[in-house]
């Protein structure tokens, strides 16, 4: 992300907006081009070179600060490491050690017995099985600058999740962590379209509260909310975005986002995470948000900001994968080849259960508006058994019904009021028979008309 | 009811209607409280139990509490000291136990607050964060609390910030890094020292004393009083002030004597038409636009225009290249190179306002250095080193107070003509001692003639403000 002094926003009466850049615009892509060369030409290099020489790249036409912004955003993706044979910290100290005894060191000798650098450099070098070179260069290898620039990448959420703004290993001598790096191309495109999402993401170090309004990708949406921290009041909304009253009348999702102390003073603490969750709604194919944002700390005086799906916002999270697992996925399989009535539909609802969320797999619905919930319960580890029912037990929807694998050790009674609406299975779940329980259980999901 | 530590607040499952100071969590149906106010809830509810006194227990109000937030553990302590407790910190220390390990002392710069601050932590006997303003006191409380209770502890003392995040029973760390951290972290400390509070009162370091569980308190200030009136916050969140001492009482007690010698080294010949160069470049674009140099706000404009015009982007680098130029001056080196003759039977400390000039001298002379890059760790072990002889020079660009941490030198070399360099020279210079064959102590200061450091040393010695 953007450090602060980066962020480039316009402040009016009403609001505050990111100053996007247009990223079809020439100059723009030139510079990301020159700059994404840069970093290429760097490899290997220590990164107090590759600083100055974006420092000293002056790029015609382009605010210095939007260099300095895709600059920073390709940091990011970078892994610096310390290049060394033996640890610095061990070069030094042995340096420092033999030096002492044999001061005064000196460039021009003028005593016989002015020792120079170099004897006490290879003997070093000598004791430690080193070239005089890896003595020389080993002593700093460790500074900041003297890292190596050894992999560029994209990071995942996850990495943003934890590792804060830190790009570099601190202690790494050598080893590789492949494995946490999706290897993307960087492109101009992408370096531009990721730097609007990140003035974006800057507005919110300030920002205090979170509205948000989401109509699909619910799974994806909340699972982002509870990987970055934030608490939240769910109301299911209609088309329109206004408040219904249950979720089974609900087109999407209102959620109000923030943190555990704000409930006591208007917090900017809880900025960080919200501008880490921004990237989770241009997931979404439709989605509105609005930010209350301080923007005078002695006032206490805030604008709103709002974006939505139209802003052209692209997302570098994962939407993950469609289906947990293959049971669900054969499921929604059979359903297409089957001859019923009665529709399927993916995460439709959501169940708030305070602290964190609850989104069964599907929903069942009928033409004639009548509707069922359906989460199955499939081959876990008992420790994550334990906390699925435990959230299970928490649902007080009567049209909420189960299906739950015989292989996994335990009874009806575990799953609360739900423990009349279960159906055991085998291997796989059979269309029909979830057909015929969503018949007995279905409720009407039209809204309750005036006459009683 | 329980009550749990959740991200910077308490969370009070099942708690009864009437518990005080807090708020109903509609998010998840259960009350909630700031952090700070644990001990008074422990108090309400007869659960407190203070290290010496018994639990006041009253029967009528007690209300069953399970304390699963508490996650500190009891530290038996005591500081390896190798001098007595002046009397007012005697008096200071006995006021704030008096006020049951709350509150806030008032006592001047280099009166020894840190010294407090460790007594202090022997005293509760739990574990502690010691909160710091700068980089810099943060490493000093790091190298204090390690002579103190280094061999007691089963863990090194940790540092959270400055690079460092190692969390251990006694902590520092610096304002940004708690304020940041804190909601991790609140419930791992039973006592919190804040040193130089009176910059707690702000929406964002305020949450540092208010996301923390740690029944004790000690705030560490010589200006307690803000012109905003905002330190009647501290109150609440730190504790009363419980002593204070005044200024002049303490005064002019500690200073040493040293004498200053100005050298000054011309460039080469190379290194002169190069800087002209690149001086000429910054100069012509700051005349063309008429920026006012010597008022803050022309310098600050000259910088806002750097950001989006490329001339002004391009004199900016000019500035710097030039200033590099006059900083790290061959003839410097050679000048060091004879005082390093002269002086190396000497304790001798090099100071450069920048890090990659220490760290040039250091591997030219293979002497240890100090930067801000320097982790906490190993500053303090470069430290002592130096306190004990093991090694006679040190090159730092980290400006070293006087204090408990910085052992005492008998030379001092100042290489760098930064703006700031008389203040530089003054905080140097107290930290010179004459040697004990009674040789005074020496200041030096080498300058680049003919650049902007002798001009801005001048501008600033004729007393050209704004």
């Amino acid at each position: 992300m953007l450090t602060a002094n980066l962020a480039r926003s316009r402040t009016t009466d009403k609001e505050i907006r990111p100053l996007f850049i247009d990223p079809t615009d020439g100059r723009y892509r030139e510079t990301a081009g020159e700059l994404i060369q840069l970093f290429e030409s760097h490899l290997d290099e220590p990164k107090g070179d590759l600083e100055d020489a974006i420092d000293e790249l002056t790029v015609a036409d382009t605010d210095y600060k939007i260099v300095q912004g895709l600059a920073k955003l390709l940091k990011d993706e970078c892994e610096f490491e310390v290049v060394a044979s033996v640890n610095p910290h061990d070069i030094r100290q042995r340096l420092f050690e033999k030096a002492n005894a044999r001061y005064p060191i000196v460039r021009q000798p003028t005593l016989g017995e002015d020792t120079q650098k170099l004897e006490v450099y290879s003997t070093v070098a000598d004791e430690l099985g080193i070239s005089l070179e890896e003595c020389y260069r080993g002593m700093y290898a460790d500074l900041e600058d003297n890292k190596r620039l050894v992999r560029i990448g994209t990071r995942t959420a996850d990495q943003y999740a934890t590792g804060g703004d830190s790009s570099t290993s601190t202690t790494a001598l050598t080893g590789s962590s492949d494995e946490e790096y999706e290897h993307t191309d960087l492109t101009a495109d992408w370096l531009l379209t990721r730097y609007n999402l990140a003035l974006a993401q800057a507005v919110f170090y300030d920002a205090i509260e979170m509205w948000i309004r989401v109509w699909d990708h619910f799974g994806t949406v909340f699972s982002y909310v509870k990987l970055f921290g934030l608490m939240h009041r769910i109301y299911p909304i209609d088309a329109n975005g206004e408040r219904v009253a249950s979720t089974d009348q609900a087109a999407g999702y209102e959620a109000v986002l923030d943190g555990p102390a704000s409930l006591f003073s208007k917090s900017q603490k809880y900025g960080i995470r919200m501008a880490n969750f921004l990237p989770a709604l241009p997931l979404c194919d439709r989605w509105e948000m609005t930010a209350e944002i301080l923007v005078d700390e002695t006032t206490d005086e805030t604008r709103a900001f709002t974006l939505d799906h139209t802003e052209n916002l692209d997302s570098h999270y994962s939407a993950g994968n469609k289906f947990d697992s293959d049971v669900e996925r054969t499921l929604a399989q059979k359903w297409e080849r089957s001859n019923t009535e009665w529709e399927l539909v993916r995460e439709d609802d959501i169940f708030d259960l305070g602290a964190e969320v609850m989104i069964p797999d599907f929903a069942i619905e009928h033409p004639d508006g009548r509707r069922v919930i359906l989460e199955i319960v499939g081959f876990w580890t008992p420790e994550y058994l334990e906390s699925k029912l435990a959230k299970i037990r928490k649902v007080e929807a009567d049209n909420f019904v189960l299906a739950v694998s015989e292989r996994l050790d335990c009874a009806s009674e575990e799953f609360g009021r739900t423990a009349d609406r279960v159906l055991w299975f085998k291997t796989g779940i059979h269309v029909y028979d979830v057909v015929d329980l969503a018949e007995t259980v279905a409720v009407s999901s039209e809204p309750p008309s005036g006459s009683e | 009811m329980q009550v749990e530590f959740d991200d910077g607040t308490l969370l009070l499952r099942d708690a009864p209607d009437d518990v005080p100071c807090a708020e109903w969590d509609d998010r998840v149906d259960e009350y909630r409280t700031q952090a700070y106010r644990y001990r008074s809830l422990l108090e309400w509810a007869g659960a407190w139990e203070d290290g010496n006194d018994q639990a006041t227990l009253q029967d009528s109000f007690a209300h069953a509490l399970e304390d699963a937030a508490r996650a500190y553990p009891a530290l038996d302590l005591t500081p390896a000291l190798h001098i007595e407790p002046r009397d007012y910190q005697q008096a200071a220390l006995d006021a704030w136990v008096d006020h049951d390990r709350r509150g806030s002392v008032v006592l001047p710069t280099g009166s020894g607050k840190t010294f407090l601050g460790l007594q202090a932590i022997a005293d509760a006997g739990v574990s502690t964060l010691v909160v710091t303003p700068t980089i810099d006191l943060m490493n000093q409380w790091h190298a204090t609390l390690t002579n103190a209770f280094g061999d007691q502890l089963p863990e090194p003392v940790g540092v959270l910030g400055g690079g460092s995040h190692d969390v251990t029973a006694i902590t520092v760390t610096t304002y940004d890094s708690a304020y940041r951290y804190i909601n991790e972290y609140g419930d791992q400390f039973g006592l919190l020292v804040v040193d130089e509070e009176h910059h707690l009162p702000a929406p964002t370091y305020q949450q540092i004393p208010e996301m923390t569980i740690a029944p004790y308190r000690l705030g560490l200030t010589a200006t307690y009083e803000r012109p905003d009136g905002k330190h009647e916050l501290l109150e609440d969140l730190i504790g009363p002030v419980v002593y204070r001492e005044d200024v002049d009482e303490l005064a002019g007690e500690y200073l040493s004597e040293y004498e200053t010698i100005h050298m000054s080294v011309d460039l080469t010949a190379e290194e002169r038409s190069k800087y002209d160069e690149e001086y000429q470049i910054y100069r012509d674009y700051v005349d063309s636009h008429e920026f006012d140099l010597w008022k803050e706000e022309g310098y600050a404009e000259f910088l806002k225009r750097t950001s989006y015009d490329p001339q002004g982007r391009r004199a900016l680098i000019a500035k710097q290249r030039a200033e590099r130029i006059a900083r790290t001056a061959e003839k410097k080196l050679d000048t060091l190179d004879n005082l390093i003759k002269r002086h190396h039977d000497d304790r001798a400390i090099i100071f450069t306002a920048n890090n990659d000039f220490a760290y040039e001298i250091s591997q030219e002379f293979v002497v240890p250095c100090i930067t801000h890059q320097t982790k906490t760790d190993e500053r303090t072990e470069i430290l002592e080193r130096f306190r004990t002889g093991e090694y006679a020079m040190l090159a730092t660009s980290q400006v070293l107070d006087e204090g408990i941490d910085v052992p005492a030198a008998n030379v001092g070399i100042i290489l760098s003509g930064s703006a700031s360099k008389r203040q530089y020279a003054q905080r140097l210079g107290r930290i010179l001692r004459p040697t004990d064959d009674r040789q005074p102590a020496r200041l030096y200061e080498i300058i680049t003639d003919d650049t902007m450091e002798t001009y801005v040393s001048q501008r600033r010695r004729e007393g050209v403000s704004a």
